[in-house]
């Protein structure tokens, strides 16, 4: 039996609980804790992710109960997936914090620590009732977070972050309770085989349960009309916990994929994929009014944060089609679009502590250190808008050419594309007034840069460079991906790795 | 491999002049020179094959599953365009090391210039359409970062923003439209593609695919009506505009008509499209070039006119055509880049690129003058220079065009633009060089350095060998080259000077005649000019540009205007649309369960809760009064849970009410007790039909479930509680066992809520104001016999608190209780003695406790490890304590306990925290964003 | 009975989206408070109603649903943690901006941006 299934929760409780006990006022401490966490976290997740790779589902029974009556982990090649994404982005993200963020306020890392876990738990985790524990554990780290530092703003924007997602946890407990109340069980994939038996008298209960739950993944994923807190909460997060709020909405989408796949996927009877309808249109608008958000923002972190709204757009238009090939296309792009995002928003924070206009769209003296951090824009910008060479050109390929089929083929491709161009327009401008505008060559530089530069940097270089390997290493990646989706579109397999294993592991 | 080299050299290459600008700008010249040097020596080094008539091939798959692979090949076009590229990128790389101003070491020019010339290599070398467009969108970008290079220019900015705009926006058609190819084709390799031409042109989807692709083509070629971004990609240095915008990147649009003419051509769709663009194309640009007067305008619309010239010759569909096609495209290339640089020495020589005010420059730059002239005639289309050749052959096939059945469309308007363009070229030469110019140039002009004037020198000398010499010196080149446009080996065609007395050479004499009349008659013309109307493309596009940004600004400042309010209802409508809809989705029969009786007690309970959710309602305005009918509501929750027999909710639920109500208190000493009243019908009758929807679907949902009999997993936990669980109390049971996982995810958010909660307020410090906060918190006000009261009630607490904690196993209790008790006893002695006295006399950390406990919980999960059970597995022994009886010692309990000490803890830090308010120094009010400390304040707590 | 509590459920929920609909924090409080009554009855609900049948096991059964008392349980303790959040940062707001209103400027408006 193997107990690494449960280390990405327990290792940040861990420390989390340890910087709250002894960190808390030492600095260094609690940074290198973090980061040490971190670093193991990433190194646990690629060795499941490479354990998975073979396909074998590894289950982890909480307490020794057979499932489904006690809670269940499961590790297969998705959920590997995500916790490797989550913790190359943590670890980019501490990087980044040494540039004094982390400074700002109290408990940074301990609260840090816990949404790992909150994070990681979500993406293990068996149990539908210990998903919503887990998204609890993962929201109320990232309230501390979002008002870390404080200001009338943020705190404003958090205040209302805090209350659009009580109402989403409520909702959540209304449609387990529908769940519950009819089909009497609280594991997905005892779920997935009650489903199908549910008689016609209950399945009106059932449908309503099962999309109630699906329509608060979509409140976390931002999806219109849903998506309405996002630019506020992300455009007035501190810019490191907006970069690892990146992978939040992801959260969202990831458990549409699995619920979907594996209770209300082809095995369903009439429940089959009962989401889609609903997904499609909604998600078509998301990538619409994303980019239109792009183009009208005035602030360079309201603009990413529109832009991360747009790929959750992008992204569910490809899950919503639910064929293996276009769930392991929107796979890719969720990884992709995640890094990018990351290091935007880092970006926009170098830009920000630059200028006295923060990040502003609006001409000021040229900025210390222009060509690396414009350079470093121009990356980040090519990766989110989809330009080549950057993985983002590579995964909006991958949706059009999964899209080539669908019944809307022609109105995904106009939209994708044309969106696209909208957000090049807006990323254009914003560069163009950020690092062109006002200063000359040669002139002399106004600001000086500030003290530390060279991690929150390489943070940034990081996030740029994975978005880079996932291009040149496209190849395996996508082979890993498709094995991905193929397991998801299998869930048999899964069902038997959790109803099957007593306790008993490998 | 030396194909993929040619490729990557100058990708990889294009560090060394960012490095080697900081020695100098010779050195970052020097770094660019050698790269593009040894990448066209890899390229001469394959002549030999192409000419022979092979294709060479290199790369390796990269992403199979989508068919995008790095495959190059190299045949006679992909030759012609690479070597375009690299020789005149050498001669850019020369000129523009003198024509940049000195205190500009150009790495950075150098740097981009280098990620252009690969990419444009990449597009011309592209054995695959989807890495072709990799390197297209490329080129846009690249073109981009060196129009803005000079970056201070408005017109710079707005230009090259104008220019990836409208080239991207091309870029983005065309990915569509060579998907769609590929889905026809079977595959993105282009080999393949091009192999399958018949099936293509018989595909349904061929109309589309031709039309993005088109879209792309005409785009980046300057095609009417897209031609308008190139004039303003003038705004570029003009080694720039001579490099990317005449001699190459503009090229890549014909370039894709060249290497897709196999497949697309010879449909009428094709014919129409492409020749009629490139006919209207052709006049257009040549009769606006005619009437500018700023050098660089008047070249880049005569690129226009030539670059519709090349189109219209492809869209024929004729072999012959398309060999016109390609010579024209090497000559242009030549003359055109010639003229650029020649008009950039005048603009840095004399300080003017104006018409106007230029001219007799002949004496004063012989070696410019020379090199211009020629460059011009060439343009003009002179004999014996190399832009005659194929402006004849041009001529030659457009005689042979039938437009729609009419035999003269074609060749009449295809002269009218010759005769334009001789006009223009002609002025161009004369106003410069040879009009004698009144008043002398304010310093004294001469040649400039070698390094400026040799370039277009050596270009020219090459217009006039080929000019003369054809067949020797561009006869393979364009051969190969046309062979690998039309896909067979061209006849019927001879590059050679003298033709005889064809029709072509009668339209060219014409069109010389026309154009030195026209020029002749300038003054006429330009009359007619100013009288017709002019379009203006920038402000049209600048109007486009903004309209959209206004209506995206509309929308979303319409929809996130930030009302907490609106973005709620959006969720809850949504909930309502979607609970329903998927109800009303599925079946539903009305249950059969038999329902309980309602005793009146449950009915007086009922109604009290009912009045008191009215009361809330209606007194909400008044804070107070609202929180205790809360707290009301609250107990009546708890007798629920009693009656229902859920006592250990009961419990619970009391508990956490009384801590939720000090809670709110705490708030109230800080918030305004009064809410200001709301007076718009609308809105309250907006929410009135919100929440009674969410009331009734919630209610009905409820009733649904209770009113239908299920089975669930619960037999199982009501089987194993006491023998595998060894606790009575099955719920408690399953808290602290069977679901023990879910209650230490529970203690953790409790932390965090503590944890957050502690940090807001401490960063709230010094925000709030003195006085502001009356009783809880304050240290003078604590009656005598509160305080009594409060310290007698302290160790009974504890004793209840270990009761409830010990019994909880088996009878309802618990830690998460006994915690809630003991904290709200430690905040009786807040409330009574004051903060300080309370403080003085509790040592313990609170922080500390909630660490503590739930390492403990963590660490009686670990302890299962030692058996190699998973997280989590209990076991149990017996133990008899006096009073309490005889209890089961679980390690659950173990668990229990660190749920105890995490709630304490967590309880008294939220407590503590917001009782703490209102110390610090007097603050102002601020409605504007506050700007935290920035220094580390963990040193003090 | 079931009628009852369902309307009950019902009344608690139409109060407590009233409640959240209002613009200002505390009320907002108050609602989140009705909302997680509501949703705590709900969960209850699912496991069917019984009386006088408390899952202690003693004499032989019927007992009632133990496992979504249990749910309630957690969720109870999560809302407890939820709302002191939710006061702390309406106190925080409050004191920032000497306002309790929960209104923010229009997100894609750059004039107000946040402190650092």
């Amino acid at each position: 039996m193997t107990h690494w299934t449960i280390l990405p929760i327990l290792l940040p409780a861990a420390v989390a609980s340890l910087l709250a006990l002894a960190g808390r006022r030492d600095l260094v401490l609690a940074r290198a804790a973090s980061l040490a966490s971190a670093v193991v976290l990433l190194l646990v997740a690629i060795g499941l992710a490479a354990a998975a790779s073979d396909g074998t589902i590894r289950t982890y029974a909480l307490g020794d109960w057979p499932a489904p009556f006690g809670i269940v982990l499961v590790v297969d090649r998705l959920s590997a997936l995500m916790l490797t994404l989550t913790a190359a982005l943590a670890l980019a993200v501490l990087l980044h914090c040494a540039n004094g963020w982390d400074a700002r306020g109290r408990h940074f890392h301990a609260l840090f620590q816990f949404q790992l876990m909150g994070l990681n738990g979500a993406f293990l985790t068996g149990d539908f009732f210990n998903l919503f524990v887990f998204f609890e554990i993962l929201l109320i780290a990232s309230y501390g977070l979002m008002v870390h530092g404080g200001g009338a703003a943020r705190v404003r924007a958090g205040l209302q972050y805090v209350v659009v997602n009580l109402v989403g946890s409520t909702l959540f407990l209304f449609a387990v309770g529908l769940l519950y109340g009819v089909t009497g069980t609280l594991n997905m994939a005892d779920l997935a085989l009650k489903v199908p038996a549910v008689p016609p008298a209950d399945q009106g209960l059932l449908r309503s349960g099962a999309l109630l739950l699906l329509f608060v993944f979509a409140l976390k994923a931002a999806l219109v009309p849903l998506h309405l807190w996002l630019p506020g909460t992300y455009s007035n997060a501190p810019a490191p916990v907006a970069a690892l709020f990146a992978v939040l909405t992801k959260v969202g989408a990831y458990a549409i994929i699995r619920l979907s796949t594996l209770a209300f996927g082809d095995t369903a009877g009439d429940l089959a994929w009962l989401a889609a309808p609903w997904l499609m249109p909604a998600a078509m608008l998301t990538l619409t009014l994303g980019m239109v958000g792009v183009l009208a923002a005035r602030r360079l972190a309201v603009m990413i944060s529109f832009a991360v709204v747009g790929s959750v757009g992008t992204l569910l238009i490809a899950v919503a089609l639910f064929t293996q090939q276009a769930i392991a296309a929107a796979l890719y792009y969720l990884v992709q679009s995640t890094l990018a995002a990351g290091a935007f928003f880092l970006v926009a924070d170098l830009v920000g502590e630059r200028r006295a206009k923060g990040d502003l769209l609006a001409a000021g003296p040229r900025i210390a250190q222009a060509g690396l951090i414009g350079a470093l824009f121009l990356l980040a910008a090519i990766a989110m808008t989809g330009l080549p060479p950057l993985s983002g050109f590579v995964g909006k390929l991958l949706i059009l050419d999964a899209t080539r089929d669908a019944f809307n083929r022609n109105w995904i491709w106009s939209l994708l594309l044309s969106t696209s161009l909208l957000a090049i327009v807006g990323f254009a401008r914003a560069g163009s007034v950020l690092f062109w505008k006002g200063g000359v060559i040669g002139e002399k530089v106004g600001a000086q840069p500030p003290r530390r530069t060279v991690l929150p940097v390489a943070a940034v270089g990081l996030l740029l460079a994975a978005n880079v390997a996932l291009t040149v290493g496209a190849g395996p990646v996508v082979r890993y991906l498709d094995a991905a989706a193929t397991q998801l579109f299998a869930p048999a397999a899964y069902i038997d790795a959790v109803l099957g294993a007593e306790g008993e592991n490998e | 491999m030396p194909l993929a080299l040619i490729v990557i050299l100058p990708f990889a290459g294009a560090v060394l002049p960012a490095l080697f600008a900081r020695t100098g700008r010779d050195a970052a010249a020097l770094a660019a020179f050698g790269v593009s040097a040894l990448a066209l020596g890899l390229l001469l080094s394959l002549a030999p094959q192409v000419f022979g008539g092979d294709v060479v091939y290199a790369g390796q798959p990269w992403l199979p599953r989508l068919g995008l692979n790095a495959h190059l090949f190299l045949d006679g076009l992909g030759f012609l365009f690479a070597l375009l590229i690299l020789a005149i990128g050498l001669l850019v790389i020369v000129y523009a090391r003198s024509y940049l101003p000195a205190r500009d070491a150009g790495g950075r020019f150098h740097a981009l210039l280098l990620l252009f010339q690969g990419a444009m290599l990449g597009i011309v070398l592209s054995d695959n359409v989807l890495l072709l467009l990799v390197f297209w969108e490329l080129t846009s970008l690249a073109s981009f970062l060196l129009i803005g290079y000079w970056r201070h220019q408005p017109e710079a900015r707005q230009g090259a923003r104008m220019a990836l705009t409208v080239t991207v926006a091309g870029g983005l058609a065309l990915i569509a439209g060579m998907l769609i190819l590929g889905d026809i084709a079977g595959s993105y390799d282009l080999t393949l593609i091009l192999q399958r031409g018949a099936a293509i042109r018989a595909s349904p989807q061929y109309l589309p695919a031709l039309l993005l692709i088109l879209a792309g083509c005409f785009t980046k070629s300057a095609q009417f009506p897209f031609h308008f971004w190139l004039p303003h990609a003038m705004a570029a240095p003009t080694p720039v505009s001579a490099y990317l915008h005449s001699a190459t990147m503009v090229k890549a649009g014909v370039f894709l008509l060249a290497r897709l003419w196999p497949v697309l051509s010879g449909t009428d769709a094709w014919f129409y499209l492409v020749a009629t663009t490139g006919l209207v194309t052709m006049l257009i640009g040549a009769v606006v070039a005619l009437f500018r007067d700023e050098l660089k305008a008047l070249l880049a619309f005569s690129t226009v006119s030539h670059l519709g010239l090349v189109t219209m010759l492809f869209g024929f569909g004729t072999p012959l055509a398309a060999v016109a096609g390609v010579f024209h495209i090497l000559n242009h290339a030549i003359f055109k880049a010639a003229l650029f640089m020649n008009a950039g020495i005048v603009d840095h020589e004399v300080g003017s690129r104006d018409l106007r005010h230029l001219g007799g420059l002949a004496a004063l730059m012989p070696l410019t003058a020379t090199s211009g002239a020629v460059a011009a005639a060439s343009m003009a289309g002179v004999p014996l220079l190399n832009g005659f050749l194929s402006k004849e052959m041009m001529l030659d096939a457009a005689a042979q065009a039938q437009w729609a059945g009419q035999g003269w469309i074609v060749p009449l308007v295809a002269t009218l633009a010759a005769m334009v363009s001789v006009a223009y070229s002609l002025r161009y030469a004369i106003q410069v060089f040879f009009v004698r110019r009144h008043e002398p140039y304010r310093k004294n002009v001469r040649d400039p350095a070698p390094g400026l004037w040799l370039p277009p020198l050596l270009l020219v000398v090459v217009v006039m060998l080929i000019g003369v010499f054809p067949g020797t010196f561009a006869g393979s080149l364009v051969a190969s080259a046309a062979n690998a446009v039309v896909g067979a080996p061209v006849r019927g065609y001879e590059l050679a000077l003298w033709h005889g007395a064809t029709p072509a050479l009668a339209l060219s004499v014409f069109a010389f005649a026309g154009g030195g009349i026209l020029l002749w008659r300038q003054a006429n013309t330009r009359a007619l000019w100013q009288a017709a109307p002019h379009p203006q493309a920038k402000p049209a596009f600048d109007a486009a540009v903004a309209a959209v940004t206004d209506f995206c600004r509309a929308v979303t400042d319409g929809l996130h205007d930030g009302s907490l309010r609106h973005y709620l209802g959006w969720i809850v409508a949504g909930a309502l649309v979607v609970g329903v809809g998927g109800f009303l989705g599925g079946g539903h029969a009305v249950g059969t369960r038999a329902t309980l009786a309602a005793p009146p007690v449950a009915i007086v309970a009922w109604l009290l809760l009912v009045a008191s959710c009215a009361g809330v309602l209606a007194f909400e305005r008044r804070r107070m009064l609202a929180l205790v009918m809360l707290g009301v509501i609250g107990l009546i929750v708890a007798f629920g849970f009693l009656y229902l027999s859920a006592p250990d909710l009961a419990l619970t639920q009391i508990a956490v009410e009384v801590v939720t109500v000090i809670l709110m208190l705490l708030a109230l000493t800080v918030l305004p007790h009064e809410t200001p009243r709301v007076a718009q019908r609308p809105r309250r009758l907006g929410d009135g039909g919100l929440a009674t929807g969410a009331g009734l679907g919630a209610g009905a949902a409820a009733f649904a479930l209770m009113t239908r009999d299920f089975d669930s997993l619960s037999t199982y936990y009501l089987e194993r509680s006491l023998p595998d669980g060894g606790g009575a109390n099955v719920v408690n049971v399953i808290l602290v066992d069977f679901r023990g996982f879910d209650t230490f995810g529970e203690i953790i958010v409790l932390g965090i809520a503590a944890l957050a909660v502690f940090a807001l307020v401490d960063g709230a410090r010094g925000l709030a104001r003195t006085g502001a906060v009356p009783g809880m918190v304050a240290a003078d006000r604590h009656p005598l016999l509160l305080a009594v009261a409060a310290r007698v009630m302290l160790p009974l607490a504890l004793v209840v608190a270990s009761y409830v904690f010990l019994r909880g196993h088996n009878a309802p209790g618990g830690g998460f209780v006994a915690g809630l008790i003991v904290a709200i006893a430690l905040i009786m002695q807040y409330v009574a003695g004051g903060t300080q006295w309370a403080a003085q006399r509790m040592r313990v950390d609170v922080h500390a406790l909630i660490g503590t406990g739930v390492l403990l919980a963590a660490a009686t999960g670990f302890s299962a490890w030692v058996f190699a059970r998973p997280f989590l597995t209990s076991a149990y022994g017996h133990l008899a304590l006096p009073l309490v009886g005889r209890v089961e010692v679980a390690t659950a309990m173990a668990f229990d306990a660190g749920v105890f000490l995490t709630v304490v803890g967590a309880v008294m830090l939220m407590l503590a925290s917001l009782g703490r308010i209102g110390r610090g120094p007097a603050k102002p009010l601020r409605t504007r964003a506050a700007i935290p400390p920035a220094a580390p304040r963990f040193a003090e707590d | 009975m079931e009628l009852l509590v369902a309307s009950a459920i019902g009344v608690l929920t139409a109060s407590g989206v009233q409640l959240v609909l209002r613009g200002r924090s505390f009320p907002v409080v108050l609602g989140l408070a009705l909302l997680s009554y509501a949703v705590n009855g709900f969960l209850l609900a699912s496991g069917r109603l019984a009386v006088g049948l408390p899952p202690l096991i003693r004499a032989a059964g019927p007992y009632t649903d133990p496992l979504p008392q249990a749910l309630v349980l957690t969720a109870i303790v999560i809302s407890f943690g939820m709302t002191a959040v939710t006061v702390g940062m309406a106190v925080r707001s409050f004191l920032e901006s000497g306002s309790d209103d929960v209104d923010a400027p229009a997100a894609s408006d750059g004039e107000e941006a946040p402190g650092r």
